[in-house]
């Protein structure tokens, strides 16, 4: 043992009686034990050296004086009844005797309670290929839960078709303006801010070539096609998703889920549903909002940098931008929000009752949105690119 | 008899309310001692003031010797290892096992190494009733018993010479509040602990408490044993004692 309380390297100094918590003596042929001093949480380093330095016959019968003893607690009392036992001691063959009664007391609770040992913990070592089997068994679980989340939607959602007026508007509207219409700000920001960039970056190039005006078609084409839809989806991702996984999740935690169900309506046409429809709405909206900041920000960059006035880069745009650029990042947009809904929401119902899980997931939900985003993204440029659009 | 809790004149407000107007009472070493009172009358509020976790705004506070509200950090914290607080669900860090949990006070508070506080925390769980296998498990794996066990395991930890209990048997089923009050008179009787609880338990008051302290309206109304404290003469003391039908103390 590392550390103790100060007593094991006291041993080459000579002790006053005062110092020991343990002495054994000899007394008309019986082994005594004498306790002393202070046996406390407090003094347990000490107390465990005492004990641990003790050189006692397994087989003898041997008593615990308890006369000189001032304080004791149950963390000592246990230490020495263990230890005692660990030497191979016997209740038989321990007896004890001075001790006050508040110490008789505590220590009969203590050994009364030490019938049933700790159990040792059994550490299981699996090894590799069971370790993978167990986490592919898992993932197969959890995709075929994750699944048959994505049916309950449908279907709850098909249920709603021929009954509209079940349909949550209030919830949705409220929903709505939260994930797009408090969110324009910023995407609007971002958005202008990465048209300025983009816009700079090209025009340094445009400029060796005198091409300057080439500056429009590429910040259109890029800011409508890839740039708008991908951030607006990154920030709904971080700023919704998170907020939809939280929200479900605490009200998993207090068990208000189970009591819509209760009540007999589905949580999914009350929480999911709404978060859904609102999403896929607000998403279009706010990639629009982004395409004409990002062009906004291009535009500025052209007027500062590139000689171009803002009425040329509004022609030029005019003629050089075709529908399709705009229609393909407004086509995108509702597939993001999907995804990005539907893990949130997902995340949500999965939080377990500990303090962490909140957290872990909410972290999960953006960090599988933002992937899923990207991994469509590629997908949708591969097979425009196959169709030729 | 030393007085190990000293409460005067306590004054707590929450906006224009007044929980509490002039509460004053003490404890005794050894005595196992109840707070009762309605709903709403500030009792768990009154114990969060005793422990240092919410500010009266006016009147002391002096635990173990001790004034709570008038003592620098380091001090509250000395207190702090001196006594133990059961809170109404356990309260126990939900991402530890149970055996976890117990350990970090040995942990927080000691430089003892795991080697002895392992079998040390096994041993708090033995002494609270719980089994071995219990130790391994989440808080969210065991039943609401079970779980203030594990929670009075944590709080017994560093051998406190005072113990605060906020609704221990709350939610409990009558046979296992019967219990947590038998093992809470053992502990106090064999330990020599000092216990002050806040409690709504009849069964509580009439089997283990020796002194009972009634809150109503901001102020103490009765304050003695709690056969004499059923004999008094107020409205909401005679009707909260005669909430049940037959009024016998539970065998012992």
């Amino acid at each position: 043992m590392m550390k103790s309380h100060g007593c094991s390297w006291l041993l080459s100094f000579p002790r006053d009686a005062g110092d020991e918590v343990l002495e054994h003596g000899i007394e008309d042929g019986t082994s005594v034990l004498y306790l002393s001093g202070v046996w406390r949480l407090s003094n347990l380093g000490a107390i465990v050296d005492a004990l641990r330095s003790l050189k006692l016959d397994a087989g003898r019968t041997f008593v615990l004086d308890g006369s000189r003893l001032e304080a004791l607690d149950t963390a000592a009392g246990f230490t020495l009844f263990r230890h005692l036992a660990g030497l191979g001691c016997s209740e038989s063959m321990v007896s004890g005797r001075g001790f006050d009664q508040r110490h008789s007391r505590l220590l009969r609770l203590v050994h009364e309670r030490m019938k049933c040992p700790p159990a040792a913990a059994r550490s299981i070592h699996l090894g590799l290929v069971q370790r993978v089997g167990a986490a592919a068994i898992n993932l197969w679980r959890l995709l075929v839960s994750h699944n048959a989340f994505v049916g309950a939607v449908a279907l709850d959602a098909l249920d709603l078709a021929p009954r509209p007026r079940r349909f949550r508007l209030r919830e949705t509207v409220s929903q709505f303006e939260s994930a797009g219409l408090d969110a324009v700000p910023i995407v609007a920001l971002v958005t202008f801010l990465i048209g300025v960039v983009f816009a700079y970056l090209l025009g340094q190039q445009a400029l060796r070539y005198g091409a300057n005006i080439f500056v429009v078609d590429g910040v259109g084409l890029a800011i409508c096609r890839e740039l708008s839809p991908l951030l607006a989806a990154v920030i709904v991702a971080g700023r919704s998703g998170a907020a939809f996984t939280a929200q479900i999740g605490t009200m998993k935690v207090q068990e208000e889920i189970d009591a819509i169900s209760t009540l007999g309506l589905s949580p999914i046409q009350v929480l999911v549903i709404p978060r859904l429809v609102a999403l896929t709405l607000a998403l279009p909206l706010l990639v629009f909002v982004g395409d004409a900041a990002g062009i906004a920000g291009g535009m500025l960059v052209a007027a500062w940098q590139l000689d171009i006035a803002p009425a040329t880069f509004l022609e030029r745009l005019h003629d050089v931008l075709p529908l399709r650029a705009l229609v393909v990042g407004l086509v995108k947009a509702p597939v993001f929000a999907v995804f990005i809904a539907l893990i949130a929401c997902r995340m949500g119902m999965l939080v377990a009752r500990d303090a962490r899980s909140v957290g872990v997931n909410t972290t999960s939900t953006v960090v599988q949105s933002i992937v899923w985003v990207i991994v469509l993204d590629a997908a949708f440029a591969v097979a425009f690119q196959r169709l030729g659009i | 008899m030393e007085r190990v809790l000293e409460v005067d004149s306590i004054v707590t407000r929450f906006g224009p309310q007044t929980i509490h107007d002039g509460v004053s009472f003490g404890v005794a070493r050894g005595e196992v001692v109840a707070l009762i009172g309605g709903s709403g009358t500030g009792k768990s509020v009154l114990l969060k003031e005793i422990i240092g976790l919410l500010r009266p705004a006016s009147g002391s506070i002096r635990l173990l010797g001790t004034e709570v509200w008038r003592s620098s950090p380091g001090e509250l914290n000395a207190l702090r290892r001196r006594f133990g607080m059961l809170f109404q669900d356990g309260a126990l860090f939900s991402s530890l096992t149970v055996a976890e949990n117990i350990a970090v006070p040995f942990r927080e508070n000691t430089d003892l190494p795991m080697d002895i506080i392992a079998p040390l925390a096994g041993f708090k769980l033995a002494l609270v009733g719980l089994p071995p296998e219990a130790g391994k498990k989440t808080p969210a794996q065991l039943s609401g018993g079970m779980r203030k066990r594990a929670a009075l395991a944590r709080a017994l930890a560093l051998e406190p010479e005072v113990l605060f209990l906020d609704e221990p048997t709350s939610g409990l089923d009558p046979v296992g509040a019967r219990e947590f009050d038998r093992l809470l008179r053992l502990l106090a009787d064999s330990l020599g602990l000092t216990v002050f609880l806040v409690t709504h338990d009849l069964d509580t008051l009439l089997s283990i408490i020796d002194r009972a302290i009634v809150l109503s309206a901001g102020k103490v109304i009765a304050d003695g044993p709690v056969a004499a404290v059923m004999k008094a003469d107020d409205p909401w003391i005679r009707d909260y004692f005669s909430a049940r039908a037959v009024l016998a103390p539970a065998p012992a």
